[in-house]
């Protein structure tokens, strides 16, 4: 029994961290409509910052949120402003997704040029001491992660359900010409969702940084699994994402201690076929009105 | 798309021409290994150490009077791997070349090389796929896979067993390992091996090198009570699943890593010298071992320090050292730089264990594999890998949590 709930635990600890790394994602894609395949290398990048400000400036790395959220908010709204909307003009949006690819493929190498292929640990700063609730053994860390998670999600969705710009956001997601129509700035819109959605991936970063070393190809780790989930939760579905991320977690636990670390994977992506099969806009997504999206 | 053709066109012929800066009496010899994406670091750290052989073989007078000249090649996927082994043949005119640090990019290369007729000798590169293609002009002067496992299994009979106070058939033994080509075929020689030893493998499991989480294996693990672990891994698989088996309490008797990131320093650092004390690695030889065994490897440690400006990285370079700088030193006793010749002279090099800065000794068997060549067993003892197996090349005893 103490072992089921230690495997429970993990695969809800490991739910939290696949959480905390979807939910940018499904938001750029919910508003933006841009599938962000630069998404793990916006982690990396956020990872590279948070072991920075710890080893060079010598920060707790809660500390480094001050520094690296901003940052990436920055990232993601120039990323939307000068790389995805001179490309909506194109009125293609595979052209987007190429071009994030790109970036992608651009941060990567910019990593291995200034960092080297090495690993970069950033100190844990107690983050790995581990936590006894009960039978159930685990980390500090872990439990910040699933915290920040929640908080976030839940930060989200008020957000968006009860601000000015929130609504605005919706608005511009719902029927992009009429809310161009009702003097909504489309573009600041996008550019604003797009750095906020970077922004929590920044979150995630400096959560992360601490429990996992840090490489070029980090955010490839992640964002897999990202993917998986937010299409999982329906695309651009918040609360979706993170009732996704939970479950992913819980089957990957579930399944490697009881059948087998090769079978993760085939047990992940299985349920994960199945769900589309049964249900094709996710757990919690809409039928996409994708029409509206192009002027 | 022409455009585009055009322009890689005049690339090319204006990197042929700035590259052949060759003197008619210089032979040349093609260097073909990653330099750049993913792979660059090991890549260029095998690199150095053929820069460094050719560098010492240079200054004692060439190879038959011949400056030897090393073109690059950047291999940094399988495709160009290809088209960097055709350039260098075609347009760098190279007699031979070394390789390639990856398995894949040398299986591919390779194959180009031998459709050219010119000798391709590697240096580096585990796979066991890489010989036994039946290739006529592919040497290979390195341990493998096979090598790897055999030695973990050994180093288990003769050392860890008796260390652990038990008999080698009464430890439950657990193998994971990384489910590419490179884990599933070291683990794939472990069972082997085991099975040879009568040893009793409880379970063997691969996973994904990408995985974020080991913590349902480790469970796994530590319910069945292993007693000696086995992994072959990547650095951050090998971080992770030693952090996660020191924080679920998980503490078999042994764990003998298998190369990659079990080597290296930054995974020691990563995971804590703490942690990390008494962990095995089984891998090409290293730094800290018996320099009786290793005769030359501190010159060669000083003449990488010189030339660039730190210590090794890794014992990447001090393989390909070796291996290169025998090559050449055989084909200087050969006259002319004819394929069949160099192909030739190989063949008769014959070296004894313990007179290289490697350790291992040099005779081409079967496949044109080195048959003499061996891994060496490594221990994290005071956050340095020290060499404890064998006996011959340990600077330290073995030493065993009970």
């Amino acid at each position: 029994m103490d072992v089921f709930l230690q495997v429970l635990a993990n695969g809800v600890m490991l739910g939290g961290l696949f959480a905390i790394v979807s939910v940018g994602l499904t938001l750029i894609f919910g508003i933006v409509k841009v599938v962000n395949f630069a998404h793990g290398e916006f982690l990396m990048v956020g990872m590279y910052l948070t072991y920075l400000a710890v080893t060079g400036l010598g920060l707790h790395p809660f500390a480094a949120l001050i520094l690296v959220v901003p940052v990436l908010f920055l990232l993601g709204a120039l990323t939307q402003r000068f790389l995805i909307q001179p490309l909506l003009a194109a009125g293609d949006h595979h052209i987007q997704i190429f071009a994030t690819v790109g970036l992608s493929t651009v941060l990567i190498n910019l990593a291995l040029l200034l960092f080297g292929a090495d690993i970069a640990n950033t100190p844990p700063s107690g983050l790995r001491q581990p936590l006894e609730i009960g039978p159930v053994r685990v980390l500090l860390g872990q439990v910040v992660i699933l915290g920040a998670a929640i908080v976030l999600v839940a930060g989200l969705q008020t957000f968006l359900a009860r601000t000015r710009t929130g609504r605005a956001i919706r608005a511009v997601a719902q029927n992009r010409a009429a809310a161009e129509l009702m003097g909504i700035d489309v573009n600041r819109i996008y550019a604003l969702t797009f750095g906020i959605g970077a922004a929590c991936v920044g979150v995630a970063a400096v959560l992360i940084a601490p429990l996992y070393p840090t490489s070029p190809n980090s955010g490839t780790y992640f964002v897999l699994i990202a993917f998986v989930v937010v299409v999982l939760g329906g695309l651009g579905s918040i609360r979706g994402a993170f009732v996704g991320a939970i479950l992913i977690g819980l089957i990957d636990s579930v399944t490697g201690f009881y059948v087998g670390a090769d079978m993760r994977e085939v047990a992940v992506f299985g349920v994960f076929l199945a769900i589309l099969i049964l249900k094709p806009s996710g757990l919690f997504g809409r039928q996409l009105r994708l029409s509206h999206v192009s002027p | 798309m022409r455009v585009l053709a055009r322009a890689l066109a005049a690339a090319l012929t204006l990197g042929a021409a700035v590259q052949t800066t060759a003197r008619a009496a210089d032979v040349k010899f093609g260097a073909l290994f990653p330099f750049s994406g993913q792979l660059a670091l090991l890549g260029e750290e095998s690199a150095r150490g053929v820069e460094i052989a050719v560098d010492e073989i240079n200054a004692a007078g060439g190879v038959q009077g011949q400056k030897v000249v090393l073109a690059r090649g950047d291999a940094v996927d399988n495709n160009q791997a290809i088209g960097e082994a055709r350039r260098l043949i075609s347009l760098e005119k190279v007699v031979a070349i070394f390789g390639s640090y990856s398995s894949a990019r040398s299986i591919a290369a390779s194959q180009v090389a031998e459709l050219s007729g010119i000798p391709y000798f590697e240096l580096g590169a585990v796979a066991e796929e890489v010989t036994g293609r039946g290739l006529q002009y592919l040497y290979r002067t390195n341990p493998t896979a096979e090598d790897m496992a055999k030695l973990a299994v050994e180093m288990i009979v003769k050392k860890v067993a008796a260390g652990l106070g038990k008999k080698p058939e009464d430890l439950k033994i657990g193998i994971i390992y990384e489910d590419s080509s490179y884990g599933t075929s070291v683990a794939g020689f472990q069972k082997k091996f085991a099975a040879q030893a009568k040893l009793n493998v409880v379970t063997a499991q691969g996973y994904p090198a990408s995985t974020v989480d080991m913590s349902s294996l480790v469970l796994d693990l530590k319910g069945r009570g292993i007693d000696v672990l086995l992994q072959t891994s990547y650095q951050n698989d090998s971080v992770l699943f030693l952090q996660q088996a020191n924080e679920a309490g998980f503490k078999p008797g042994a764990i003998i890593g298998g190369g990659g990131g079990y080597s290296m320093q930054p995974t020691a650092d990563a995971v804590g010298h703490k942690v990390i004390e008494g962990v095995l690695d089984t891998d090409f030889t290293q730094y800290l071992v018996n320099t009786q065994y290793t005769p030359g490897i501190e010159n060669f440690v000083a003449a990488y320090q010189k030339k660039y400006g730190s210590a090794p990285r890794s014992g990447h370079s001090l393989n390909n050292y070796v291996g290169a700088k025998l090559i050449l030193q055989a084909i200087g006793n050969a006259k002319g730089f004819d394929p069949d010749t160099i192909v030739k002279v190989a063949q008769g090099i014959d070296v004894k264990d313990g007179v290289t800065a490697v350790g291992y000794g040099f005779k081409f068997g079967k496949n044109n594999q080195n048959e003499r060549a061996a891994m060496m067993g490594m221990q994290w003892q005071g956050g340095k890998l020290v060499t404890v197996y064998p006996d011959s090349a340990a600077v330290a005893p073995m030493e065993m949590r009970k």
